[in-house]
């Protein structure tokens, strides 16, 4: 990979960081190689909005390359929603045109005196004052920007007012609402008084075999084009499956506390591509074209929902208008908040509001009712701009729980908001969201696509049945590994390639020569170095927990009654993953096994 | 009897048990589609075979194998298309019909949102063709 550029935004000093050999054999790029570049500085003193936190953004070996979905890139830091590992992914154009520029990374600290963006040019970096944009929305900015450097067409990532309130939950968004949204990356921009990162490059992206890599990436591409999946997917975007995950009891409702909801199948990407679609966007390369654009009432063409945005502002606030999910996703782009930790707290808000625990009082007398869209709306703008209560709820979902003493009762995972997947419909999202690195989060294992059928036995995996418990634990960590690996490479999860086709397209791209199992043994090194660095900040087994509300059966719907066994889920998945029962750290001996003998040394001091 | 798949006595077989199976007939009430069978050679196949069902509001109104005298007027509304060895063991019950389609062994081509709108019948469907198959060709 190119060297990663260092800022030091206190001083305005800029380097470069030329990533060693032996980590690229180790981790090869983003995510995790992001970990192995972390690891000694994410110390539990670390302020992760002090200027000392460094912010990452990363590439990986295949981004920007015209391969199957490669368009992506990884921004990692100290996650100010979780005081955990922070890690979120994105696509559209950033990563290629960062390439292009002759770095592969970006490596920031320090906080400038004055609002500034960061403009990367063909191997040359400028600060730039963003005191004209501060308080733009982050479709705002990227215009503005575009307009002032005049360069042809920059990539800019971008924060908005949530990122430069330091909201927990806000996000950094890129071109056409392609979105970083987890784990509050934006709030560290903000913190370091960073408006933007823009790229621009024009020179050719390396690659150790371009000649074999490009024979294999077209017919790889040709072959997705062609993927059931990826038509799907093309045709009714991320929310394709969302009719069949309602019929499953895994779409949540009403603060997760119902199955069933009459009308509920507007809420699907069938319904949207039936009636509001007007146009697909895709990313860097990408044969699939998951983007959405609709157009509501005013006729003006705009970003549609993807299914998380479609359900946190659905059914789980009991509303059913793809409309207002539209409008709602919109204001938390512009704003730059992430829609699943917004959308989940003004649902456990309304949820202690009609227990009586949160009053008028506290609410500055809006009255929170299930279905009422525009008191969502009022709460979304309060949120975006961290005023009155939108600045309680800005916080999520169990800062807001521990305000109002009812923690337990936050639908969330080590200060993550839980994802529209449902544990109780597709029982392995359990053990994802109680071992993810980053909280509550479904892109470290999209395991509810495994319960529905995309089970690869290429890679060991067995297809359970869906409410199956224990028996599916280690086939839950193989895919972890693997989903590990697409975020070290950084490739999308909707590109539903073959295992050895991925594995064919690195050899050639980094001058490997890899077998599938090489590429779990990677995965399964970077998921325990993200796990072990949690560690160092405090987390143990204990934190290897659902939420109450997941615990509870559902009255009605496709997993009425059914709560998965999640202590003996648990137990078989520490064994799988050779974890102490005790501590909940990977043994010594899986670290070592691992090639993570220093990080045994850090976590198993011998005397 | 059902008789080996594929077979002109499977695909009649398969026709009756889809019109007097009231589990089917009541979860496909609404559906509206023909769909084809397209048997990729494979196994002990070696020439490629393709089925017809015309599959109209939980019954089955006609079904054949396409050949020289047999065939739609129009392409079907939905082609599922594999090789025989894939298709043996979805109906064999060793490869569940989603994870099929999910690791790239069954390709299907139609109107997808309908499809996904129905999936409870496309599992019945695929259920019924299961208890339809006694003996695949080759055993």
């Amino acid at each position: 990979m190119q060297p990663v550029l260092t800022i030091d935004l206190s001083t305005g000093a800029v380097g470069e960081f030329v990533i060693p050999v032996e980590w690229e054999r180790h981790f090869l790029g983003g995510a995790s190689l992001a970990a192995r570049m972390l690891y000694d500085h994410l110390t539990p003193e670390l302020d992760p909005l002090s200027p000392e936190a460094p912010l990452l953004f990363l590439n990986g070996p295949l981004s920007g390359t015209s391969g199957p979905v490669t368009g992506r890139f990884v921004v990692c830091a100290l996650s100010p929603a979780t005081g955990l590992w922070g890690e979120s992914n994105c696509g559209g154009f950033w990563a290629p045109e960062l390439r292009k520029a002759g770095y592969d990374g970006v490596w920031i600290t320090g906080r400038s005196d004055q609002p500034v963006y960061i403009w990367i040019h063909d191997g040359e970096v400028a600060l730039r004052s963003a005191k004209d944009h501060w308080g733009l929305d982050t479709y705002t900015t990227q215009e503005k920007i575009a307009a002032e450097l005049n360069a042809g067409k920059p990539s800019i990532a971008c924060i908005g007012p949530a990122g430069e309130a330091q909201i927990p939950m806000a996000l950094i968004l890129c071109d056409h609402g392609r979105v970083a949204g987890r784990t509050g990356m934006g709030a560290v921009m903000g913190a370091k008084n960073l408006k933007a990162v823009a790229v621009k490059g024009t020179q050719p992206i390396p690659l150790h075999d371009p000649q074999t890599y490009t024979a294999i990436r077209s017919a790889a591409n040709r072959a997705l084009r062609q993927d059931t999946l990826s038509q799907s997917v093309r045709e009714m975007g991320s929310a394709a499956a969302s009719d069949y995950f309602d019929y499953l009891g895994s779409m949540p409702k009403r603060g997760f506390t119902r199955g069933l909801m009459e009308g509920v199948e507007v809420i699907s990407g069938a319904t949207i591509a039936e009636t509001i679609l007007v146009g697909i966007t895709a990313c860097h390369a990408c044969v699939i074209a998951c983007g959405r654009v609709v157009a509501l009432e005013d006729g003006k063409k705009r970003k549609g929902p993807e299914y998380e945005t479609l359900v946190g502002f659905g059914p789980i606030l009991w509303l059913l208008d793809a409309a207002v999910a539209t409008r709602m996703g919109e204001l938390c782009d512009r704003y730059g908040m992430d829609a699943i930790s917004a959308s989940n707290t003004i649902s456990f808000a309304i949820t202690l509001f009609e227990l009586g625990i949160i009053t008028l009082a506290d609410t500055g007398g809006l009255a929170l009712a299930w279905g009422d869209a525009a008191v969502v709306e009022e709460l979304v703008h309060l949120m975006g701009k961290n005023q009155g209560f939108g600045s309680q709820l800005a916080q999520g979902a169990r800062a807001l729980g521990r305000r109002y003493g009812s923690e337990e009762r936050a639908v969330q995972v080590n200060g993550l908001e839980v994802a529209n997947h449902d544990p109780r419909g597709l029982s392995g999202m359990a053990l994802v969201y109680a071992t993810s690195p980053r909280g509550a989060c479904h892109n470290q294992s999209d395991y509810f696509m495994v319960e529905i059928g995309s089970a690869d036995d290429a890679l060991g995996m067995q297809y359970f049945s869906r409410q199956e418990g224990a028996a599916k634990a280690a086939n839950v960590a193989i895919h972890q590994d693997w989903r590990t690996i697409f975020n070290a490479l950084v490739v999308c999860f909707f590109g539903n390639v073959p295992p050895q086709t991925i594995v064919d397209l690195i050899n050639p791209a980094c001058g490997l020569d890899w077998t599938i199992q090489d590429m779990l043994l990677a995965g399964e090194r970077a998921w325990n170095l993200k796990r072990a660095i949690n560690n160092r900040l405090g987390l143990t087994r204990a934190n290897d927990k659902l939420p109450q509300p997941l615990l509870e059966p559902l009255p009605d719907g496709g997993a009425a009654g059914f709560v998965v066994d999640f202590d003996a889920m648990l137990d078989a998945y520490y064994t799988a993953r050779s974890w102490d029962p005790q501590s909940g750290y990977p043994t010594r001996d899986k670290l070592i096994s691992l090639d993570l003998g220093w990080v045994a040394d850090d976590l198993w001091p011998q005397t | 009897m059902a008789g080996i798949f594929p077979s002109v006595e499977w695909v009649t077989s398969f026709k009756d048990r889809l019109n007097n199976d009231e589990q089917y007939a009541r979860i496909a009430k609404n559906w509206e589609g023909d769909l084809m069978f397209d048997i990729q050679p494979g196994g002990v196949l070696t020439e490629a075979v393709q089925i017809y069902l015309d599959l109209w509001h939980g019954k089955c109104r006609d079904a054949y194998i396409i050949d020289d005298q047999h065939a739609p007027e129009k392409e079907a509304a939905f082609v599922l298309k594999a090789p025989f060895p894939n298709f043996a063991r979805v109906l064999q019950g060793d490869l569940h019909p989603m994870q099929a389609m999910l690791t790239r062994k069954l390709d299907v081509k139609g109107n997808m949102p309908y499809m996904m709108r129905n999936v409870p019948t496309v599992l019945d469907f695929v259920r019924c063709a299961q208890d339809n198959t006694n003996a695949l060709l080759g055993e």
